[in-house]
């Protein structure tokens, strides 16, 4: 195992982990957005190299929300939101540096409890799924896509999205090594040559989470940056360690919170971040305090989202499903290297999954040694201005969709379409999560569908095949109906 | 009723079975939505003139426009030098100054000069990382 930290490994992890600061540092970039641009540098860097970089990402862009969240009162990534509502007031008190350093010891006891959840529960899960057959496979895409759609902000439109990305998926071949029968379907006349083999993964993530970002800024007349002027960065009060005294539970339990929200498949780190601060609310001896700089509202909130890190990696290691939109783009470096994730994986390559163990687990202690120890320059990183930054991110998304499939221009427009397609998205109300799920199960889930029931020949097999179907129909049911309850409740309270 | 649920497969056409299936659910899907959201829908008109009044248009259309001309001039330029990646740095170093000025809220001389290096610089050091480490040819 010791063999796989080599020099190069672990520089690409503290290289990673810094730049994911700096990319969560700076409003409107976020952890995935790290990713996609840094995607195309994994190229040459091997599987394990290319994931230790992808990691670091992962970890330090999470983390480094806090930072302007704490420091200007706006959330870095929508996974620090609720850091503001205490981190913010604690700044303006003359509180900031402590205020951070209680939110990055949080966020290194999240990512290392998660760390060792996904360590534990991956490899099992892994084994139990190893025993699936394509209609327990089928079910647990369709159980997938029901629970991204049931937390959604509106589930209609969740589920909605979730087979429009399906949809999109299927343009293209049903490919014979698939099983399929080779033939085209839902292409335009005369778009053969380049819907040949459907979209590309990764130019319709970098489109989605890259390009539509930016376009979202522009929209936005991209907001000036912030001067050195504007961060409450003083410092009244020293932290100590002694904060954390009493805040045990808390911490286990966000950090539990934030792990199961990540296994959850498209739910995002925002959604952590926000249960771990209510339950921390509504446990807390003095929850009036909360929400004018109470430290154990930033204890939940920064454990919960860096929770959701190792959360979101167990159904994507041990079911090929990804946990969330970062973990989405990490199938793509799969991809790259021509390995396919799935129950199959962990067993198969132990020493990928070591070396992805190790990662996180250097990428969380250097995150809380770079966070803690320099933390008065990475503020700084909120200042750098946008219109150096966003038109660099341009360029980095064009080079990772070009040179995705070895230099195919027609990557390049599909970037282009999902960009424009990610910025009217939202503003349609569809939801990009779902979207991006049903993209990258859609092929799979028609595989899974098709030869069931061509081997089977009865629609009945999908939920009399096994007790693991008929556990999963139940757990379909009850995410849609829990999820109806709870709006038709939330209205009523309304 | 066991006959309700056999279901026969043509190998030949057994491409269509999935797309047709997922189109009838979104079929299904978008007639819920717009039974639900009919008056979201009957405003839309407003909805997006107020987007666009809203929105700051030049810095959008224009953003949009130079990255169209970017992506569409890359390869045509690229194909002067044919395999190595000049396309690219050559439309790279204007599209990222261009970028960088139409994003900028004021230009003062100092800003200026530092977008120029920027994006002098950052092509530059990107083509060569991927034209000699990573043998990995750019349009």
């Amino acid at each position: 195992m010791l063999e796989l930290i080599t020099p190069l490994f672990v520089s690409l992890i503290l290289g990673g982990t810094m730049v994911g600061i700096i990319f969560g540092s700076i409003p409107g970039m976020t952890a995935t957005m790290a990713v996609a641009v840094c995607l195309p540098l994994t190229y040459s860097l091997g599987l394990e190299n290319g994931l230790a970089l992808l990691l670091g990402l992962y970890v330090g862009g999470i983390s480094g929300g806090l930072v302007p969240a704490i420091l200007l009162g706006i959330p870095g990534t929508p996974s620090s939101i609720t850091t503001t509502l205490d981190g913010y007031p604690m700044a303006q008190k003359g509180e900031g540096e402590r205020a951070l350093k209680i939110g990055i010891v949080a966020s290194l006891a999240g990512g290392l409890i998660s760390l060792l959840v996904l360590y534990l529960f991956a490899p099992a899960l892994a084994d139990f799924a190893i025993k699936f057959s394509y209609v327990e496979k089928f079910l647990i895409i369709v159980f997938a896509l029901t629970v991204m759609a049931a937390l959604s902000s509106d589930m209609l439109m969740g589920i909605f999205s979730g087979f429009l990305g399906i949809f999109v998926a299927l343009i293209g071949t049903y490919d014979i090594s698939d099983g399929g029968n080779g033939k085209y379907r839902l292409i335009p006349p005369g778009t053969e040559y380049w819907l040949d083999g459907g979209f590309s993964l990764l130019p319709v993530l970098i489109g989605l989470f890259g390009l539509a970002a930016i376009l979202e800024q522009a929209e936005l007349g991209v907001p000036k940056g912030h001067s050195a002027g504007d961060l409450q960065v003083k410092e009244r009060s020293k932290f100590s360690f002694k904060i954390f005294r009493g805040q045990g539970t808390n911490v286990v339990r966000s950090s539990l919170i934030g792990t199961f929200v990540g296994i959850l498949p498209g739910v995002g780190g925002s959604a952590a971040s926000i249960l771990s601060y209510t339950n921390a609310k509504t446990f807390s001896k003095k929850p009036e305090n909360f929400g004018k700089g109470e430290p154990a509202g930033i204890i939940a909130s920064e454990s919960g989202n860096n929770g959701l890190t190792g959360g979101a990696l167990v159904p994507l290691l041990s079911l090929g499903i990804p946990g969330d939109s970062t973990t989405a783009l990490l199938i793509g470096a799969f991809t790259l290297q021509g390995i396919q994730v799935g129950p199959l994986f962990i067993g198969n390559s132990p020493d990928t999954w070591n070396a992805m163990i190790i990662a996180m687990l250097i990428a969380n202690v250097a995150m809380f040694a770079m966070m803690y120890f320099a933390i008065r320059y990475f503020a700084k990183v909120v200042t750098v201005p946008k219109h150096l930054l966003f038109p660099i991110i341009l360029m980095m998304c064009v080079i990772g969709a070009y040179t995705i499939n070895y230099g195919i221009m027609f990557d390049v427009w599909t970037l282009l379409i999902f960009g424009i397609f990610g910025w009217v998205a939202t503003k349609l109300r569809l939801e990009i999560a779902p979207f991006i799920i049903g993209f990258i199960l859609g092929p799979s889930a028609e595989v899974y569908f098709v030869k069931s029931l061509e081997s089977f020949g009865d629609l009945s097999i999908f939920v009399t095949k096994s007790w693991i179907a008929v556990v999963l129909w139940l757990l379909i049911i009850g995410s849609v109906a829990g999820s109806v309850m709870l709006s038709r409740k939330t209205k009523t309270s309304v | 009723m066991n006959d309700l649920t056999k279901v026969s497969i043509d190998f030949e056409r057994s491409h269509l079975v999935f797309p047709r299936l997922i189109a009838v659910v979104l079929a299904i899907l978008l007639v819920a939505i717009i039974i639900r959201d009919r008056q979201r829908i009957l405003n839309a008109l407003p909805y997006w003139r107020g987007v666009f009044e809203a929105m700051d248009k030049p810095r959008f259309f224009g953003a949009l426009g130079i990255t169209l001309l970017y992506f569409s001039l890359m390869v045509p330029v690229g194909n002067i030098w044919p395999n190595t990646g000049r396309g690219f740095l050559i439309c790279s170093i204007p599209f990222v100054m261009t970028v960088g000025l139409l994003f900028m809220h004021e230009r003062p001389m100092r800003s200026v000069i530092s977008l120029a290096i920027v994006s002098v610089v950052g092509p530059g050091f990107v083509w060569w990382l991927f034209t000699y480490p990573f043998f990995l040819t750019l349009p």
